[in-house]
Formats: C-alpha cells, structure tokens, sequence
C-alpha cells in the first residue's frame, strides 16, 4: 500500500515536471489568477491538503473580489481570457470595474501567483465533492463534537496531532538547512513530550520557553530546491494541493509514527478524528472565505497557492543554503506574456 | 513521591506537569516470610490546582519490579538457579489530590492522598531441581497496589525554595501465584497475599525554582527501607 501510494505521487510528479502526454506546457495553460484577490488569506490562516482545507485558521477574504473571477456557484475556468458565464461581459465588468482598477495599486500586485489548472473540471469536481462532505458531514459532527467536548480538550488532541508529527517537520527542517528551526523543533518535540504529557500539552510555545513552531513539510523542501507546483490538484477528502505539494502525504504517511507503531485500522479513525477536531475549532472560517467569495473554486486556489508560496519564502529566509539565493525555486511566477 | 504539599500551579487556577524518578525499597511479609522489594519507576505526571490551596494529580509510568529471596528454597532437596524475583518495566498509575493551608507567609500545613495500581502483571520464572528432578516454574505477582495517606508542614524559604517533611500512613498489597507445587519455595502453589510490614513512614524534601516555569524536587522517604526520588516539573 505504501508502495503504490508512493509510486503514485512519484509518477504525478513525474508527469508535473515534464508535462502530461497531450497536455500543453503547465506555462501554456496556466490560469492566470489575480492578484492576492479573492480569498486571500492572512494571519495564521491555513490552506492545504487534509485537515488544512478545513482548519483555516483566522483566515480572511479581506480584498475586494477580482472583476476577473466568475460568479458564485458557477464552475467556470479562472482563466483571464475567458469570459464569466450566466451574464454580459459588460455587466460583469461594470459591476467590478472599481475593483479591478485598484488592483494595480495593492501591494501585492507584484506577487503575481500563477498555477496550471489543466484538470479543472476534475478539480471543480472534487472541490464540490469536499463542500458538501464539509457542510452535510463534517460541519454537523464537528458542531456535535465540539458541544460534547470542552475546548481544551480539542486543543489537546489538536497538540497531540501535530507532535506526532515531529518527524516530518525535523526531517525537513535539515533537508531545507534550517538547523535552527531543527534545534528548535526537537526541543519542542523533547519538552512537550516531557512536561506536556506526550504532546498533549504545549508548554514549548508558553512565555519563558516560546520555542517557535516550525511548519516545515516535504512541498516547501521541494520548492526550496526550484521544484515547481506543476499544476492545481484538488485530493476528495484532503483537498487543494499539487503534485509536488502532495508528496507530503506520503511523507506524512511514512513518517507518522502511528503508521507503525498502531494497527493498521487505527489508521481509519485517526484522520477522520483529526479533521472532526480541528474543523470544530475553525468552525465558521471556511464559511467566511466561501461566502466573501464570487467563485469558491477560485478563491481557495489562489488562497492556496498564495499560502504556499508565502510558506515556502518564509522557509527561505530561515535556510542557510537559500536565503542569499535569489529566488531558488520556481514557487510563484509571473505570467506568461501575452503573445 | 508525594512534593510538596502546596500546589505548584498559579493561584488563579492552571496546569502543572512533571516527569519523575523513584527508587523505592519496602518490606513485604507474606503468610511466613518477609522480602525485600526493591522497584524503579519512571513517571510522567499531570496536575490541575489552584488558589494555592488544592491539587490534584495523576501520574502514568513504568515501573519494574524486584522480589529478593522470592525463588529461595527453605528444604534442602531443593535447589533453585536463583533466588531473586525481577521482571522490567511495566505500566502503573497513580492518583492523588492534596490540600493546603498557609499559616502565614513562611509555614503551612498540607494533607494528601495517594493511590496507585499496576496495569499489568509481573512476571519471573525459575528453575533448578527438587528431589533430583528437574522443574520449572513461573510466579505471577498480580494486582500490586498502594495507597497512601499523609500530612505535611512545607517551609519557604529564599531564593524560592520549598523545604517539606511530615509523616504518612500507607498501604500496599499484590498476590504471587507460582505455577507449579515446588517443595521449600515459599510462595508454595498457592496464592500467597503480600503486604507492607510496616505501616507508618515519614518523608522530607526540597522543591527548587528553576526558571521559565521549571522546578526541581527532590524527596526522600523512609518506612521500613529508605526510598527516594526525584522530578523535573513544569508550571503552565
């Protein structure tokens, strides 16, 4: 099993750095998405595979949505040439024009993220499929989980999650030479362990200790080293992701160390409990992302793939091989110019 | 380990947690014999008080086990390869809350109540001959369980140093079941009930500060044997 999965990632991987047979150049067909526009994420707000898509954190559509992107509930592709359905091109844009002329003016206008999109309608699907798993599953047992359980249990068990995963954080916290960030992570890991009862607890991040998290994962170490997203993929169950990002989840699985110091059914109800657990404590932020948003699709991909392109920066500045380098990887991209 | 009888956790209410040593030695009588058990815990410990007033806490950890003379032959047709009961480390618990009264600045006066239970049994064999045949035999010693009660007059001092002592009352209790009828081994093939020889001890011990929520305690105690241990603790 693990086996297949791994060979899996390795052979979408394999066909994201070299381009799918019959499929333009991940340049050709890349969406070209606004920019920071629409639900954009900020302060500790989370996007990504698993649990992430439903643990957004503080995240917050806080900018006006884009004139480009489509109208709610439509699936329509965000790519700028093409056109919103279900209205006039020229209401459309009346509609947004204000908006779409301040973009020049943001900040952020020159982090322009791009990401090839070439299986949008399977994405689309998939983001559908993982809507309604959220509203007609998730939501209401979290709901009922977080009334039946107080709230410092579920930080607990929200603790408990990430310690475990320590490995995968340490492993790549070398692999990216951030010996800092290591040195800080096996601290974590040997006094939450300790004084916070197996990771239950987190004294590490309490005043006097504050050793920081380090949120190191298998993409960002891809992406240190000039891997590049490939293109957009939305996981039923785990959400948005790319290929080179979902070498984490084989990373995850290999290294979690439930993997093999459980059974292997255990294995069925931790990620269930793990995504019941940290929806309850996120409960409402993927609403408010959702509704601010004219396109959902579009808002969480461009969240995503802004979050990890602000991820794997910040990883940057804290590697000793890469932080003087500039711009080692790929991670965001100017668009292609206009022919 | 008992710590100090006032809670470490911040008076507005809050979690403390500790890992800790011990060494204890006690003295168990059976129906006609007397052992020396010797154990090593390794433990990890949660706490929840407040106002300075009250705790209460549990603890989860391994502990092994060492019987002396458990094997040892009283008839001469015997002959045993070893005398000594010992098996490795094995999951226990404990539980216990504590209650404080400040007489003023410097004193006050604590009780406490302390229980813990083995998960788990333990279990050794032996061998050797008994009337020229040979034999085998394993001993189990089941539910091995105390509880213990005390009070305690705790003194701070400067430099944020807690110093303790007082006396307690326990009681400790297991069954040893050996598998085979073995001439001239105590335990016999019967369960044989083990229990504290004595019933009254006293311990004393110093609790130090050592920065950024992190304290030191170190405890010594004394009733039939002399035990001691040891913990790092850490308050939230």
């Amino acid at each position: 099993m693990k086996v297949n999965l791994f060979i899996l990632v390795l052979v979408i991987f394999f066909f994201a750095a070299v381009g799918f047979p019959g499929c333009p150049a991940p340049d050709a067909v890349c969406a070209r998405l606004p920019e920071m526009g629409d639900g954009q994420v900020t302060g500790d707000g989370q996007w990504g595979r698993g649990d992430r898509l439903w643990a957004m954190g503080n995240g917050k559509s806080q900018d006006p949505v884009h004139a480009e992107s489509p109208s709610a509930g439509e699936d329509v592709p965000a790519r700028k040439d093409m056109k919103p359905s279900g209205r006039s091109q020229d209401a459309f844009q009346d509609e947004y024009k204000d908006e779409g002329q301040d973009y020049d003016d943001e900040p952020f206008a020159d982090e322009r993220v791009t990401i090839a999109d070439p299986i949008e309608p399977f994405n689309r699907l998939m983001h559908r499929f993982n809507d309604r798993l959220y509203f007609w599953l998730l939501k209401p047992v979290a709901e009922g989980y977080k009334e039946a359980v107080p709230e410092p249990a579920r930080i607990s068990v929200k603790n408990f999650y990430y310690h475990l995963l320590f490995p995968i954080r340490f492993v790549n916290c070398v692999l990216q030479a951030d010996l800092t960030g290591a040195g800080s992570e096996a601290g974590r890991f040997a006094i939450n362990t300790v004084w916070g009862v197996g990771g239950l607890l987190d004294p590490s991040s309490n005043q006097g200790i504050e050793l920081p998290k380090q949120n190191a994962d298998f993409g960002q170490t891809l992406g240190l080293y000039g891997v590049g997203h490939g293109f957009y993929i939305v996981w039923p169950f785990l959400g948005p992701s790319s290929p080179r990002d979902s070498v984490d989840i084989a990373g995850e699985y290999v290294l979690d160390p439930l993997s093999y110091f459980t059974p292997w059914y255990t294995s069925l109800g931790k990620r269930p409990l793990k995504m019941i657990n940290n929806a309850s404590l996120s409960l409402g932020d993927y609403e408010a992302v959702i509704e601010a948003a004219i396109d959902p699709y579009i808002a969480i991909r461009n969240g995503y793939i802004q979050y990890r392109m602000k991820e794997v920066q910040a990883r940057r500045a804290k590697s000793l091989f890469f932080r003087n380098r500039k711009n080692a990887a790929p991670e965001a991209a100017d668009p292609p110019p206009a022919n | 380990m008992f710590g100090p009888p006032q809670t470490m956790s911040k008076k507005t209410g809050g979690a403390n947690t500790a890992i800790g040593y011990r060494y204890a030695e006690d003295t168990l009588k059976g129906d006609t014999d007397r052992h020396v058990v010797r154990q090593r815990q390794i433990y990890s410990q949660a706490a929840y008080g407040a106002s300075g007033r009250w705790e209460i806490y549990g603890r989860v950890g391994v502990s092994d086990l060492q019987i002396a003379d458990a094997f040892r032959s009283s008839s001469a047709l015997t002959a045993v390869s070893r005398d000594s009961f010992e098996e490795n480390w094995k999951f226990f618990g404990t539980l216990g809350a504590k209650a404080y009264y400040p007489v003023n600045s410097v004193f006050g006066v604590g009780a406490f109540v302390q229980g813990s239970c083995n998960f788990s049994n333990f279990t050794d064999e032996t061998g050797g001959t008994s009337g020229g045949a040979p034999f085998a035999a394993d001993m189990k010693v089941k539910y091995l369980w105390d509880v213990n009660f005390g009070i305690g007059v705790q003194a701070s001092v400067p430099y944020g140093i807690q110093l303790y002592a007082g006396p307690f009352v326990y009681y400790t209790e297991a069954d040893a079941y050996l598998s085979g009828s073995v001439p001239g081994i105590q335990s016999g093939a019967e369960k044989t009930s083990l229990k504290n020889a004595s019933a009254v001890g006293g311990f004393f011990g110093v609790a130090v500060g050592l920065g950024r929520g992190f304290g030191l305690q170190i405890e010594g105690q004394y009733t039939d044997r002399f035990s001691a241990g040891s913990a790092v603790t850490y308050t939230y």
